[in-house]
């Protein structure tokens, strides 16, 4: 099912009356069966976002559609979502069992088969032998994995995740993704998923939201948004280790740096902040020299520190095209992986 | 580790409990009978001649066997002795067995099911007794790996080298090849250990003594409430009382003829249904403080919480001209007319600081449960009874067990209401009003000191036995509800 | 044999699986009705439930409460100033003859035996009820400081001792005061024995009854009311004493502080907060003792054949509830308007002190 956000805007008062804008006119689409990464830093909204969605926060402003109808003014109970919530939200009381059958004890369905699905759907997220246990005594993985399940019980129209992984170590965060991925696609599910980690975003969505300060960013493809952003935030946002940002001046076309020509752009002249991945410098026997400030040899890649107008920048380049005890290095980039921005709006100015 | 074995002693163990719940049900038959048979002075002219209850020489038959007084006297508190030393018994282990895993068990598991068998052999509960020692085996094997046999004959060695070890100690440490330095370190570590084991023993006494001032009160109101009438009021009391000599027949006559049995009930009846009103009030009010949001919530909370400055007297004062003729007419109406019980329950039904200490629990509840439970579907009242009660469980245990030891302690607002009543004011009384206010006192002048204080004890003891039974949590609950008040 | 407890369990799993299903139908019946319910008033624009204040819903839920409260809580505070201006106040008739400002604060104020040490008992209701509270409050606190201390030093027997320690707790104050009075008795009594024991001549040597002195009777009440407040003092100390982060008593162990330092330079500062706590509400709880009085000297507070009585603020109080006199449920309102004034004024008082020398 198609879900759309029309203008949506959440405005807190508290008792002071003083405003935090949490959300600010959202505009987005999201397509039947994707799974949706909504990504930006803490506080940004996105738990907001997700809550308006599942009716648990009244917008300020704005319209939700699941599908054709509005569903601005509709209780959450009969919206059809499942939420899964940061921290899981188990009932600490309740058995694992208990705690998935409990969502269906308010909708319509036999007792038989409420236990039917419960069991189907703890074998779904594997879990099933562990349908006697209280939630204090399952790890934060199996957790999540009660949650999603409880969830999914309900058969919802829309899934929504807000940070399910933040409690969980490294190793198990990326099984986990996957695991995510799979029921997902096992089920077609129209999912959104919150997260501050932009690599897990990256990796699991279909399609990112990114958000700052409740403004939406960008919406488009992992991928594209990585090698086409926006805007800086955006840029600075993705990839790691991060970009690089400098500032420099575009002269009669060339983008100048340490006081040499550059590159050649096709923008006005003038003052720009500049980006640059460190993984899109290539060492090579000409191109742009400069002095190596610092080395630190990882592995396959190389990281090097020089100066680019007075800034430190960072390159990761192929270990086996640097040599030891070298002092200099020629590095090139291509034109379509620099980005220069605006200095006052922090709009991409030289991507279309 | 051997499942199997394992399996046969939980197995084993439930067995056992069959039979000491059948031994412990069949004191307590025993007991009902026993006690029913006591004989009371007879009644004449209504009211019982207790002067003469402790020369009265009664003889009892039961099962083909003539008893006298002494005989039934020891009888009976066997029977009580019996019950109170298998009760316990029985309860450790219910609890112990339903949460015990494969790996807590060691060789003292199988050294306390001996010290229990001791128990039940004492209690003539041969049944069980033997299931334990057998079970005991069957831990023997599981733990060690030896059966029966080798057991008794790993006895001795062990015995043997723990003595050993013990003289290797006692051994006087040679002090001269070592340097100066080491010798000031182990003579510190001397001087801290004769330190420490000083400051142990002084904890230790100033706690007994405190233990002894606290224990004996109730030791001595045990044994005044069998002793006979000039065994009372003897110039020089003995400080104990061997089992023949015993009058259980004390209690008998404080339930029936004194009429603790009906106090008693009243008592219950005032608790039972306060507390149940008080538990149903103060949730959906801290309910309604902790998770819904109105205006005007943190004022009429605080208005709440001022008013329990305000001492209980004030109160009364009115609370008694309300329910009086002039107001509800519960009380102070011609006789027959009265609703006694009503006077003693509706305004108990709620209570502020138990709204503040339940809000205080409710609030600890993390909020996205009942964002879960309202995209679930689940109405503020399900998720009230469903996942906040269950999950502040303990504390409205606290207050429900609080709230029986203040009804059990009501005093003042019962005996102003009941003594408006005059003689069908009286059976209103609880228990409390009926310990100070039955006279114990003959028409001769004697005060039945013996009969007063086996009241006393009949009062305290229900007490005790809640308390022991949830020990636990009562005594948690309780320094908890200081530290959040 | 096998088969049978087989069958037998099966049975029993089949009875609890169809007294599920029957209460999952009638929750599915009963929401369904719900939900139709709310489909129709939707339908017609008439579902206010959605609609709620959220102070007509919380109204729902705080009316039980509200109800009682009003009619046994605010309602008599509020009569209650009613009640002391009011002259010969009769409860019977509902009449009254007049209104009076401070007619009924002067009849308690001045009334012997109030605060004036009445002639022919030399005693007064103010002056009893602060003697109770500046000795016993000071003592149990201290000794229920010094207990939970030693408690939390041992480890062998400490829940032992603490459950014996909790008894205190559980019992009704009536009837231990009793067992106390009968303890205390002149001839027979076991503290007379004990004390005959160790040499002292104990003929005539009364506590509770005729021929007591004031000093006498006065020591046996308050050493039941600290016998009896001592538990839920020790309770809420030990309480507090181990939820003190270790790692305090680590550093010190450290510095070598020597232990009686350490309790009086970590433990008490550490839960101050809470000793204030409980030095306030048992100051009030002294200040309105009435049920030990009660126990071991009777509803007049006097051991018979005395000259004194050690009749408390609040006994004085009650003897006036009798509904018999005009005028006296006045006097009762003015002693407890005066009571709450005291409480008040030592409340706040603590208060002040307490900003100063509680660690928070
Ligand atoms: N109930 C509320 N009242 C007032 N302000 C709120 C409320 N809930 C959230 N906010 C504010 O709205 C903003 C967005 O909060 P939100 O919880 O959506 O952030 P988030 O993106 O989910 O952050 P995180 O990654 O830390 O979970 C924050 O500035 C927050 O302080
Ligand atoms: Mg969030």
């Amino acid at each position: 099912m198609e879900l759309r956000l029309e203008n949506l805007t959440k405005i807190f008062t508290n008792k002071t009356g003083a405003e935090t804008t949490a959300v600010s006119e959202l505009d987005i689409v999201i397509e039947s069966g994707t799974l949706v990464g909504l990504l930006g830093p803490s506080g940004c909204g996105k738990s907001t976002t997700l809550f308006m969605i599942a009716g648990l926060e009244k917008p300020t402003g704005g319209k939700i559609f699941f599908g054709d109808d509005d569903v601005t003014k509709l209780a959450p109970e009969k919206r059809g979502i499942g939420l899964v919530f940061q921290n899981y939200a188990l009932y600490p009381h309740m058995t694992v069992y208990n705690n998935i059958l409990f969502p269906l004890e308010n909708l319509d369905v036999p007792r038989t088969e409420a236990i039917q699905r419960v069991k189907e759907m703890a074998n779904l997220v594997g879990i099933g032998e562990l349908l006697d246990r209280k939630p204090s005594q399952l790890s934060g993985g199996q957790q999540q994995r009660v949650a999603i399940a409880r969830a999914l019980v309900k058969k919802p129209r829309v899934l929504l995740l807000d940070e399910p992984l933040s409690n969980l170590d490294a190793r198990l965060r990326l099984q986990m993704r996957e695991e995510i991925k799979r029921i997902q696609r096992e089920t077609g599910i129209t999912t959104i998923f919150v997260t501050h980690d932009q690599e897990e975003a990256m990796s699991i969505s279909d399609k990112m939201v990114v958000l700052d300060f409740g403004i939406e960013q960008q919406y488009a493809s992992p991928q594209s948004m990585y090698n086409n952003p926006d805007n800086i935030f955006v840029a600075k946002f993705l990839g790691n280790p991060p970009i690089n940002t400098f500032e420099a001046e575009v002269k009669k076309g060339h983008l100048m740096i340490n006081e040499h020509k550059f590159m050649k752009f096709d923008v006005p002249d003038g003052l720009y902040d500049v980006g640059m991945r460190p993984e899109n410098f290539r060492a090579t026997e000409e191109g742009f020299k400069i002095a190596i400030k610092d080395i630190f040899h990882i592995g396959r890649d190389t990281m090097i520190h020089f100066d680019f107008n007075g800034s430190n920048i960072r390159a990761l380049v192929d270990s086996d095209n640097i040599e030891k005890g070298q002092k200099f290095v020629h590095l090139t980039i291509k034109s379509e992986r620099v980005y220069i921005f605006d200095k006052k709006t922090g709009e991409v100015v030289n991507h279309g | 580790m051997d499942k199997k074995l394992f399996k046969k002693s939980n197995k084993i163990e439930k067995i056992t409990f069959i039979f000491d719940f059948i031994a412990i049900a069949i004191y307590i038959s025993l007991f009902l009978i026993l006690f029913g048979m006591l004989e009371l002075p007879e009644i004449v002219d209504g009211s019982m001649n207790l002067d003469i209850l402790q020369f009265m020489e009664p003889t009892y038959y039961f099962l083909n066997a003539t008893l006298d007084k002494l005989e039934m006297n020891t009888i009976i508190s066997l029977v009580i002795l019996f019950t109170l030393v298998s009760l316990p018994l029985l309860l450790i282990n219910i609890k112990k067995v339903r949460t015990r895993t494969i790996y807590e068990i060691d060789s003292y598991t199988a050294s306390s099911k001996f010290v229990q068998a001791v128990i039940n052999l004492l209690s003539l509960n041969v049944v069980s007794a033997g299931l334990r020692i057998y079970n005991m085996f069957v831990l023997v094997k599981f733990v060690k790996g030896y059966s029966a046999k080798e057991f008794f004959k790993s006895i001795f060695p062990a015995v043997k080298a723990y003595f050993k070890k013990i003289f290797k100690k006692k051994k006087v440490e040679d002090l001269g090849d070592l340097d100066e330095y080491s010798v000031s370190i182990k003579q510190s570590i001397r001087r801290q250990n004769t330190s420490f084991i000083i400051r142990i023993l002084f904890t230790y006494l100033f706690l007994i003594t405190v233990a002894i001032v606290i224990i004996v009160p109730f030791y001595w109101m045990v044994l005044t409430s069998l002793k006979d009438f000039s065994g009372a009021t003897l110039a020089n009391p003995k400080l104990y009382i061997s089992i023949s000599q015993m009058n259980w027949v004390n209690y008998k006559v404080v339930l029936t003829a004194l009429e603790f049995g009906l106090y008693i009930k009243n008592t219950v009846i005032v608790a039972l249904f306060s507390t149940g009103g008080t538990i149903i009030t103060t949730v959906l009010a801290a309910y309604a403080f902790a998770r819904i949001e109105f205006k005007g919530r943190e004022v009429l909370f605080s208005i709440l919480i001022m008013t329990m400055m305000i001492p209980g007297e004030l109160y009364i004062i009115t609370n008694f001209i309300t329910v009086s003729k002039n107001g509800f007419g519960w009380v102070g109406m011609a006789t027959g007319e009265n609703n006694y019980f009503i006077a003693m329950i509706i305004p108990f039904v709620t209570s502020i600081s138990y709204i503040f200490f339940l809000r205080q629990s409710f609030k600890q509840i993390p909020e996205s449960l009942y964002k879960a439970a309202r995209v679930d579907g689940c109405s503020d009242f399900k998720f009230l009874t469903r996942v906040m009660v269950p999950i502040a469980s303990p504390t409205i245990f606290t207050i429900t067990i609080l709230n029986v030891f203040s009804s059990w302690n009501a005093y003042i607002w019962p005996r102003i209401i009941t003594g408006v009543g005059g003689q069908e004011g009286q059976k209103y009384w609880l228990i409390s009003n009926a310990l100070r206010d039955t006279a114990f006192v003959q028409d001769n002048g004697r005060v039945m000191y013996n009969l007063q204080i086996a009241a006393s004890a009949l009062v305290t003891v229900p007490l005790l036995v809640v308390f022991f039974l949830f020990r636990k949590y009562i005594m948690n609950g309780i320094g908890r509800s200081g530290t959040k008040g | 044999m096998a088969d049978f407890i087989k069958n037998t369990k099966k049975f029993f799993a089949k009875v609890k699986q169809s007294i599920k299903n029957f209460f999952w139908n009638i929750r599915r019946i009963l929401n369904n009705g719900k939900r139709r319910i709310g489909k129709f008033l939707d339908k017609h624009n008439l579902n206010f439930a959605s609609k709620f204040p959220g102070w007509a819903k919380a109204l729902v839920y705080l009316s039980p409460a509200l109800i009682v409260l009003s009619i046994f809580t605010f309602w008599p505070i509020i009569n209650s100033f009613a009640l002391v201006v009011y002259e010969n106040y009769n409860m019977t008739s509902n009449t009254i003859t007049g209104y009076t400002l401070f007619g009924n604060f002067i009849t308690v104020i001045t009334d012997e035996s109030f605060i004036v040490p009445a002639s022919h008992t030399g005693s007064s209701a103010v002056i009893n009820t602060l003697i109770i509270v500046f000795i016993s409050v000071p003592i149990s606190v201290l000794l229920a400081l010094f207990i939970s201390a030693a408690l939390n030093s041992i480890k062998p027997l400490k829940s032992f001792f603490q459950t014996i320690f909790f008894l205190p707790y559980v019992t009704n104050t009536i009837a231990i005061g009793l067992v106390f009075a009968y303890m205390f008795k002149t001839d027979g009594g076991l503290i007379n024995q004990l004390l005959s024991f160790v040499g002292v001549d104990t003929a005539g040597l009364s506590w509770v009854e005729s021929g007591a002195v004031y000093w006498r009777s006065m020591f046996v009440l308050i050493f039941y009311s600290i016998w009896a407040s001592l538990a839920f003092k020790i309770m809420v100390f030990l309480t507090s004493i181990q939820g003190i982060d270790k790692q305090y008593y680590q550093a010190a162990a450290i510095d070598a502080t020597p232990k009686g330092r350490i309790f009086t330079k970590i433990t008490v500062p550490l839960i101050s907060p809470m000793i204030f706590y409980i030095l306030v509400t048992s100051v009030i709880g002294a200040f309105k003792i009435y049920n030990s009085i009660v126990a071991l000297f009777g509803v007049t507070g006097a051991p018979s054949g005395v000259d004194y009585n050690l009749q408390s603020i609040v006994m004085y109080i009650y003897q006036f509830i009798d509904g018999s006199n005009a005028g006296s449920l006045s006097v009762a309102a003015a002693g407890s308007l005066i009571l709450f004034a005291i409480i008040l004024v030592l409340t706040l008082v603590q208060m002040q002190v307490s900003k100063k020398r509680v660690h928070y």
